[in-house]
């Protein structure tokens, strides 16, 4: 009855839980192999928002993971930065 | 030429930058908000002593001791990525690169989502966004307003935005599923309320946490659970009742909430709708760690820490050479551990850089402080905060103490 299905977990990607959840179960895979194939966590926020919540179905979706077993991979940039501040500190 | 790049302008950070530049080291601070302060800038509450903590004196205070010892604090400032180059931390911002052989990390901690149906209506917000705007900002989050999620962090908040005027209907659990864990299961949260006990904010928990040890008497304490809840000061906390949906065409109208079990099953025909303008969404803090990760720091998982924590001792330092962590990267706890992880901070790095004197002694007392003020807390997030602490500590100990003590007979030598 309630709609947890269509709930959007990456707010700038559109990715509901129903997408990744099904994906997960589908795949039995990484974070990291999730957020490639749905685009969760790849918007414009670099996952600020939806990280943990991706970690949790990474969790609920595949037997005997624990959070403890799930890597802590972080890519710079961690805060949305333009090319040019980037290029600039390149030279 | 800059000794020290604190990177946090939160009560670690500042503590941090202050014990660094007292022991005469050139001390940069910087923090992606428009003021320092960090979290203490939200807190408002009466200590058990009657004093009130006011998180902005604090800060003020703070900030103010820092700049007379020529403490550099430049906000609005956004790192976005933390590396060593020839010897030294580059740490790469939104507004150019600073570089120095230390670097103290000191960003604190987020807010664990809880998504529900509804979660993206204008009108939700976390519970922390919530303290900013009603203490930080001065907004009216608006003027009916529901809670989802039963933990110290959303009751200390309820307390302030009670003391801005702020009209909180009613505290509810999130819907049991794998997005809530514990959170949805009244069991755990009485469980996790009472351990907390004597700094429940309300006698009834108090009372609670010394009779309801034991499992049966606690699952017979959800069963008596008063229907209309236990008054928080005026807002009924209501652990039998889980929101289901969040609902609202342009914005938020009301919450969808079903009268659950004891361990969170939601009892068919139950729902009703409770009216508000605004909800605040509680799910508990976890470490932000993103700097020390991209750094290379190794993590641990520790749940009574909050989450994944950098590798780190007592005094601070992680296994990276010149990388120091302090406050709620650590492990949450209260801005007043944090503020003490932040001197103990500053003085490791000091005795790091080779400051002589009595820069042992120093560091000692800091540490022992802090194990005084985590003792004393008003506020415990988890009430196994202890046995985090240890599995950390004898981590380090384990992986690192012996190279530590190679390099430190080097030194001498």
């Amino acid at each position: 009855m309630n709609n947890i299905e269509s709930v959007i977990i990456c707010r700038c990607e559109e990715v509901t839980y129903g997408q990744l959840l099904s994906t997960a179960e589908k795949h039995q895979c990484t974070a990291r192999e999730l957020k490639l194939r749905t685009r969760a966590g790849m918007g414009f926020c670099g996952g600020r928002t939806c990280r943990v919540t991706v970690d949790r179905i990474v969790e609920s979706a595949i037997p005997n993971i624990s959070q403890a077993e799930i890597p802590l991979k972080y890519q710079p940039p961690i805060r949305p930065v333009s090319f040019g501040t980037v290029g600039d500190n390149i030279e | 030429m800059t000794d020290v790049i604190v990177i946090g302008a939160g009560p670690a950070g500042l503590a941090g930058a202050i014990a660094c530049a007292q022991s005469g080291l050139k001390t940069v601070v910087i923090d992606e908000f428009i003021k320092p302060g960090g979290r203490l800038l939200g807190q408002l509450h009466e200590k058990p002593s009657g004093e009130w903590w006011n998180g902005i004196k604090e800060s003020d205070r703070l900030t103010k001791e820092a700049q007379d010892l020529s403490v550099n604090i430049r906000c609005g400032v956004s790192v976005y990525n933390l590396e060593k180059e020839a010897n030294k931390w580059s740490v790469h911002t939104n507004k150019g690169t600073l570089s120095a052989s230390f670097v103290l990390i000191a960003t604190g901690a987020a807010e664990y989502p809880i998504p529900l149906p509804g979660w993206t209506l204008p009108g939700v917000m976390s519970i922390g966004a919530a303290q900013v705007m009603t203490n930080v900002h001065r907004v009216q989050v608006g003027k009916k307003g529901i809670i989802i999620g039963a933990n110290i962090l959303a009751f200390a908040i309820l307390n302030e935005l009670q003391l801005a005027g702020i009209h909180v209907e009613r505290i509810v659990l999130p819907e049991k599923g794998p997005l809530s864990g514990k959170a949805g299961v009244p069991n755990e949260v009485l469980k996790s309320l009472t351990d907390a006990s004597k700094l429940a904010p309300s006698s009834f928990l108090r009372l609670g946490g010394r009779l309801m040890k034991s499992d049966g008497l606690r699952k017979m304490a959800i069963k008596f659970f008063p229907k209309n809840g236990v008054k928080m000061n005026g807002t009924p906390l209501l652990l039998r009742k889980a929101a289901v949906e969040i609902i609202g065409d342009q914005q938020v109208e009301g919450v969808r909430v079903a009268d659950i079990d004891a361990e969170g099953k939601i009892i068919l025909g139950s729902e009703k709708i409770y009216e508000a303008d605004f909800v605040c969404i509680a799910g508990g803090l976890y470490p932000l760690a993103e700097l020390a990760a991209v750094a290379g720091c190794p993590f641990q998982y520790i749940p009574e820490l909050g989450g994944h924590v950098p590798h780190h001792s007592e005094i601070m330092e992680t296994p990276l050479d010149g990388l120091f962590v302090a406050g709620n990267i650590t492990g949450i706890e209260s801005g007043k551990v944090a503020m003490a992880q932040g001197t103990t901070a500053g003085y490791s790095i000091a005795k790091r850089a080779g400051k002589g004197g009595i820069i042992d002694d120093l560091l000692q007392q800091a540490v022992q402080n802090v194990r005084t003020v985590r003792e004393q807390a008003a506020i415990q997030f988890h009430p196994e905060i202890n046995d985090g602490r240890k599995k950390i500590y004898e981590q380090w100990e384990e992986l690192y103490t012996k190279k530590q003590n190679e390099y430190d007979d080097v030194k001498i030598g």
